[in-house]
């Protein structure tokens, strides 16, 4: 992508960001979109950390990063509880010598408590990470109804976001979360100026408590960088019935007027795959997209295909603990 | 004098029915160790004063409706008796056909009351109210004579409840968890009872330990208050599962010597409750899949919990005939 290209990027709003994404599947490239106000530009398609964790061996999960950023991704996910930090030793690993072509990320996991467990993470996270900063540091899981309380409360986590950001550790800042959009809108509707804000969107999303329709709005009004996850609902188990392709569900979400697509890729066979569908990216129109939506919404609208909104299963053991719900054995979807 | 007080019976609703505002959950019933336990837990809540009995129809594999089938035999005029059909989506003629099951598991020619069974998900009223759907089994067994009324329960969100009542059928009875922890977390005391007030339907209150009772077992609050708190609310009746007499005579107990609580005394359990409520911790009902039965599950696509005890017998069972209703 070239430097004026880039900047027609970064000026544009994000309704247009298709238009010019469009253009860029032209040379074969990922492309390339604007982090929201930031002035930061990021692939459209993101390497998740989740799977990255799950792949067979640490050889395979460095070989997945060094494909994935020789191929143009930038966008690198990641979260300080993931397999115990497996996943972001791995990534450090891979990105030790490459650490200025990507655009890393990873989250914080205190789950209501303070600014110290934060700060004490933020460490940990970074030394696994080979690196001295982030560029995106988001509180996880924010999936409880009195998440949003507890992280803004005296000596929360958001304190040690701008903490953070004075000392030069990360240099934005967002949250994360799978489970309801009223959380989400409860988070933003404290004015605190997130950089980013992760969720999942999917063409089953617009049918079932939607972050799409509930969400992205607000976000793309404030400016305010979105991140799509779980393009395929979590475990891809549509896909895998038969309601659609895993084709059609990723460009769906990448259709949608976010920065980037996160997805877990816990093999080179799944990058390839993405990576096809990121490099011959054409936009879906709104004609396409509301087709998909409506070819969805039968199998949609009770939230089977979304069982990280309608059940435990995704919720973390971390977040559980504290607050105080059965482990996964126990409570197990 | 408190021996003698018997439990208190309250109105139904506009029903013109009186029931006693202790009653018996099916789900324990079919879960006791046997046919024996469950005879005698039931005629011991009937001489005690108890005359409402809940049950469903797809409470271990039909176990629950056949148990307490064979308890009410020579007793069935002393209950008002509900159960419940379990059809999650499908139409009309699953409805009866389950209708005529649960009616021969309990040994009657007809139901007092019988409910649509766990409206949870989303697009249950929808598919509730559809051309063809569970309503119009309603109104075919109220002409047969078969039921007299008619409602629907659910544990999961008071939103879908909402949406049930207010697509306007005239349901006589509605059905929903009612604890001081449900005040601060998808609340269906805030939410769902004013409405019922307002239109005169019968409230149905469950769950009032949480489900689980775990609050009570971490010592946050006692089973009493969860218990009185629960029968202080504008309800008809408070079902409750006991699975032992022992349990049913400590609820006899304080059925017998209900007094309401004042306002005061419910705001000061809330506050107990307050700082564990507002995640849902203590209903994991609202938000898993735990409490959810597994022809649920299966109708609606949702995975089923292997790990659950009536999930293992379904599956040891393997046939599998139960799920569509051709047993």
């Amino acid at each position: 992508m070239s430097e004026l290209d880039r900047r027609e990027f970064a000026g544009a709003v994000a309704a247009t960001n298709l238009t010019a994404a469009a253009a860029a599947e032209d040379r074969g490239a990922v492309p390339m979109r604007a982090l929201g106000k930031t002035g930061v530009q990021v692939s459209a398609l993101g390497l998740g950390g989740y799977h990255l964790g799950a792949a067979p061996t640490k050889d395979v999960a460095i070989r997945i990063v060094h494909e994935a950023i020789g191929a143009g991704i930038n966008f690198l996910d990641n979260a300080w509880e993931y397999h115990d930090g497996k996943s972001e030793e791995w990534m450090g690993s891979a990105i030790k010598d490459r650490r200025d072509k990507v655009f890393l990320m990873t989250k914080v996991c205190t789950h209501g408590r303070g600014k110290d467990v934060a700060m004490k993470q933020l460490d940990e996270s970074l030394k696994r990470l080979q690196t001295d900063h982030l560029d995106l540091w988001q509180v996880h899981e924010v999936i409880y109804e009195n998440d949003p309380d507890l992280h803004f409360a005296q000596g929360g986590v958001i304190e040690a976001l701008d903490a953070a950001k004075k000392s030069g550790k990360v240099r934005f800042v967002g949250f994360t979360g799978h489970k309801h959009p009223d959380i989400h809108l409860k988070m933003l509707a404290r004015e605190y100026p997130f950089d980013t804000v992760q969720m999942p969107l999917n063409c089953f999303d617009a049918s079932f408590r939607s972050f799409e329709n509930r969400v992205l709005p607000l976000l793309n009004k404030k400016g305010i960088a979105a991140l799509g996850m779980k393009s395929l609902g979590g475990d891809a188990q549509p896909v895998l019935h038969g309601v659609v392709t895993a084709e059609e569900a990723l460009r769906y979400a990448m259709s949608l007027p976010v920065a980037v697509t996160i997805s877990g890729i816990d093999c080179l066979e799944v990058l390839h795959q993405n990576l096809a569908v990121a490099r011959s990216f054409r936009a879906m129109s709104p004609e396409e997209m509301a087709a998909l939506r409506k070819r969805c919404a039968r199998h949609a609208a009770d939230g089977h295909l979304e069982l990280y909104k309608s059940t435990k299963k995704y919720d973390g053991a971390p977040g559980r603990e504290q607050h105080g719900y059965p482990d996964r054995e126990t409570l197990p979807m | 004098m408190v021996q003698e007080k018997t439990i208190p019976k309250r109105p139904l609703g506009r029903t013109g029915e009186k029931v006693s505002l202790l009653g018996v959950g099916g789900h324990h019933i079919g879960d006791l160790a046997s046919l024996d336990g469950a005879a005698k837990l039931v005629h011991a809540a009937i001489d005690a004063g108890v005359n409402f009995f809940d049950n469903c129809w797809e409470y271990w594999n039909g176990r629950a409706e056949a148990w307490m089938g064979r308890a009410l035999k020579g007793r069935r005029d002393k209950v008002f008796l509900m159960t419940k059909v379990c059809t999650h989506g499908a139409g009309k003629d699953t409805a009866m056909s389950m209708l005529e099951e649960s009616l021969r598991r309990l040994q009657t020619d007809h139901l007092d009351l019988w409910q649509a069974h766990a409206m949870g998900f989303d697009n249950d009223p929808e598919l509730a109210y559809a051309k063809g759907g569970v309503l119009e089994a309603f109104e075919l067994a109220k002409r047969q004579g078969k039921v007299r009324f008619v409602g629907f329960t659910g544990h999961k969100n008071p939103l879908v409840h909402l949406d049930m009542i207010r697509r306007g059928y005239p349901f006589d009875t509605v059905q929903m968890p009612l604890n001081p922890f449900d005040w601060h977390f998808h609340s269906f005391e805030k939410l769902v009872l004013p409405e019922l007030a307002k239109r005169g339907i019968a409230a149905l209150g469950m769950k009032s330990l949480g489900g689980t009772a775990d609050a009570v077992k971490k010592g946050i609050v006692t089973a009493e208050e969860m218990l009185r708190y629960a029968m202080s609310l504008p309800v008809a009746v408070t079902i409750s599962g006991m699975d032992s007499l022992d349990v049913l005579n400590k609820n006899v107990a304080i059925a017998r010597a209900f007094q309401p609580l004042t306002e005061k005394e419910m705001a000061a359990i809330r506050a107990k409750c307050a700082p564990t409520s507002a995640d849902g911790r203590f209903e994991p009902y609202k938000v898993s899949l735990k409490f959810d039965n597994q022809v649920t599950r299966l109708a609606h696509g949702f995975p089923i919990d292997g790990q659950q005890k009536e999930v293992k017998e379904m599956l040891a069972k393997g046939n599998g005939s139960w799920v569509t209703g051709e047993n």
